[in-house]
């Protein structure tokens, strides 16, 4: 398992940080399993991908689960501190697109804030 | 009566030419040779067996011995013949067979039971179903008779087996009248694991028991709790010791052993409360049933260390199994990618198709097919996420319903439309697939969609291009959208189309090969063989990660 994940709460937006590497198996497994935990206690959620090295397309795939399945049920996540691999790896398969991304955790917060309010 | 030899299979030479049979009564215990048949069993004095019971008719049973096989037959007795515990007429017995007669429990046979050094679990239980406490020993020494016989459980790795057995001495040595294995599951909670009362019959309900004892004792550094519900008044009035008349509820917190567990039950192991609760043995008794509140502390913090290290051998073996069976998903998964990549490549007049597959150790997803008709010769590459059987069989699938629908000359856009239909219609859980399908006109005229996959090398006169055009996987989102792209190809031109395993390739230092790297030996290099060659001289002896796949389209013109 070479991923850690973190939480902690801002403005009752609660903001993810992932450190390692998102692999289909144990790690894309412990982070689903994660993020709905989160997603249960609060519908409003950053998710801060700086510390992550690398990502496959079983991570990815998780990724595009969780998020489509929470955006079904209301909730909203955003994502921030995508690294340049993860940039491109968004860019080929469009999925720029149907993510939100932003370019700092603060821009994400008030983009959160501005959805609430 | 007239007595016919044996001639069944006799085997173990332990016990000389004649199978036994193990008589226990009470606190008695008798080897009987099973010298002759029929062998007669019930109350009249003159039989082979005589049980002095009025539950046991005067002519019970029989056992006969039919083509070296043995044969319990009931005699039209009044309470029955039982194997196993199941009532039968006639019933062959097999070796450890536990047979009763109208009696239940306090009497019954053991059918030609194994000797001490077997090791099955299976022998196991007959062995402490035979031994009988008497007063002579020390429970100390019994528990170490049953631990020591419990540890060549450990070969045979039947988790199941190994808590009954440890129940069914628990039971013995503390004399109490029910006792349950509780086991963590993965969400932190105890769940029943096996449950036996002190007659060796199974116990699949918890609900009568203290759960608030048993999750205290969980929580507790103790090795034991003890709860003598007579000696404490605070305790009366729970739920379960009222309604259920509990008397002595022992829970016994089984935790992962630390270090290595002393086999001397007399030292006791310090158990931190930090070390990791993997479940709990609970026995009880009630009121009516005897008083187990004095069963000796030895004897429990024994039993704490043993059982769980007993119960952390048994889950060892049990992930060597485990490993075992993803060994053979391997194979399995392997032989499906095998057939996937077993491609016959259409031979036309303007075009060259070639391919190629580099496997990792473990399987992904990843096909490729061609198929050629009036529409142009097509190729799709794709690769499906995750790995091992799921990602084969639905890559397997994938292929299946593209090369009809290429076949059948449908447009590429209806083609990945359906895959992305059918993915998301299906509901695959998060399994996706990127590809990219191309097909190539007779006149040079390429069309392609590429759905989320690495770009494809178009590749004129040395000069590399990538072009931008790109979709979303299949099977990501159910309302995706798809567009295909044209490029008219001149003689000569090339198409290389790549997984993202050649890409992600890594080299010792963590650095993947790279766009860069794949486009500047595609420059130049003449063959699929150069771009392989490249990856493995970039990796050095680092194992690939995932399947290497890549599919050259060469137009001729």
């Amino acid at each position: 398992m070479n991923l850690k994940v973190e939480k902690r709460r801002v403005d009752g937006v609660t903001i993810v940080s992932c450190q390692g590497r998102i692999m289909f198996g144990d790690e894309a497994n412990a982070l689903r399993d994660f993020l709905k935990q989160v997603l249960t206690e609060t519908p409003r959620m950053v998710l801060n991908l700086s510390g992550v090295t690398y990502i496959d397309s079983g991570g990815l795939g998780t990724l595009v689960g969780v998020y489509s399945s929470a955006r079904g049920a209301g909730a909203d996540i955003k994502l921030t501190g995508l690294g340049q691999r993860l940039r491109d790896v968004l860019q080929i398969t469009k999925l720029a697109t149907v993510f939100e991304v932003f370019d700092s955790e603060q821009e994400a917060l008030t983009a959160l804030g501005r959805g609430a309010a | 009566m007239a007595f016919q030899p044996i001639t069944g299979p006799v085997s173990s030479p332990g016990s000389g030419i004649f199978p036994t049979l193990v008589f226990v009564q009470g606190n008695d215990q008798r080897t009987i040779n099973l010298d002759h048949t029929p062998f007669t069993v019930g109350r009249k004095v003159d039989k082979d067996l005589v049980i002095a019971d009025p539950r046991v008719s005067r002519d019970h049973a029989l056992i006969t011995s039919e083509d070296g096989q043995f044969c319990v037959v009931d005699q039209g007795s009044k309470h029955g013949t039982f194997v196993n515990g199941e009532r039968v007429q006639r019933k062959t017995l097999e070796r450890n067979d536990r047979v009763e007669f109208g009696v239940r429990d306090v009497s019954y046979v053991i059918f030609h039971p194994h000797h001490a050094s077997s090791n099955t679990a299976r022998e196991f239980l007959s062995q402490i179903s035979g031994i009988q406490i008497s007063t002579d020993t020390t429970d100390l020494e019994k528990l170490t008779l049953f631990l020591e016989a419990a540890r060549k459980l450990n070969t045979t790795g039947v988790l199941d087996e190994i808590l009954v057995t440890l129940l069914d001495a628990t039971l013995k040595l503390t004399r109490a009248e029910r006792g349950y294995v509780f086991m963590r599951d993965e969400e932190n909670n105890l769940r029943l694991a096996a449950g036996r009362n002190s007659k060796g019959e199974p116990l699949l309900d918890d609900t009568t028991i203290s759960h608030s004892i048993l999750d205290e004792g969980v929580k507790s550094n103790s090795e034991f709790v003890i709860t003598d519900t007579s000696q404490s008044l605070d305790l009366a009035g729970r739920h379960s010791i009222v309604a259920y008349d509990l008397r002595t509820v022992i829970c016994i917190p089984l935790r992962k052993p630390q270090v290595q567990a002393t086999r001397d039950a007399q030292v006791a192991v310090p158990s931190e409360s930090s070390a990791e609760v993997m479940g709990a043995l609970y026995v009880d008794s009630r009121f009516a049933s005897r008083d187990i509140s004095s069963v000796s502390n030895d004897i429990l913090r024994a039993i704490a260390t043993e059982a769980a290290s007993l119960i952390e051998n048994a889950r060892l073996v049990q992930a060597e199994e485990a490993s075992r069976r993803y060994q053979q998903e391997l194979s399995i998964a392997a032989s499906i990618q095998q057939r996937l990549m077993a491609v016959t490549i259409p031979e036309v007049p303007f075009a060259r198709l070639k391919g190629r597959n580099l496997s990792c150790k473990e399987i992904g997803g990843d096909f490729f097919d061609a198929v050629n008709t009036d529409e142009g010769l097509a190729v799709v590459l794709a690769d499906v996420s995750g790995k091992g059987v799921s990602a084969a069989l639905l890559a397997s699938t994938l292929q299946g319903m593209i090369y009809s629908q290429l076949s059948a000359g449908m447009p590429l856009i209806d083609i990945v439309l359906a895959a992305n239909r059918f993915f998301t219609h299906k509901h695959i859980g998060e399994k996706y697939a990127t590809l990219i399908i191309a097909r190539i006109r007779r006149d040079g005229e390429l069309e392609y969609v590429n759905c989320g996959h690495v770009p494809p090398l178009l590749v004129c006169n040395k000069e590399v291009i990538r072009p931008p055009h790109g979709n979303l996987p299949v099977g990501l989102l159910a309302d995706a959208t798809y567009e295909s792209d044209h490029v008219s190809l001149h003689a000569g031109d090339r198409l290389i189309l790549v997984t993202d395993g050649v890409t992600e390739a890594e080299n010792a230092r963590g650095d993947f090969f790279e766009d860069s790297r794949l486009e500047a030996v595609a420059a130049k290099s003449a063959t699929l063989e150069d771009i392989f060659a490249a990856v493995a001289n970039f990796c050095g002896g680092t194992p690939l990660n995932d399947d290497c796949t890549v599919v050259e389209l060469v137009y001729t013109g």
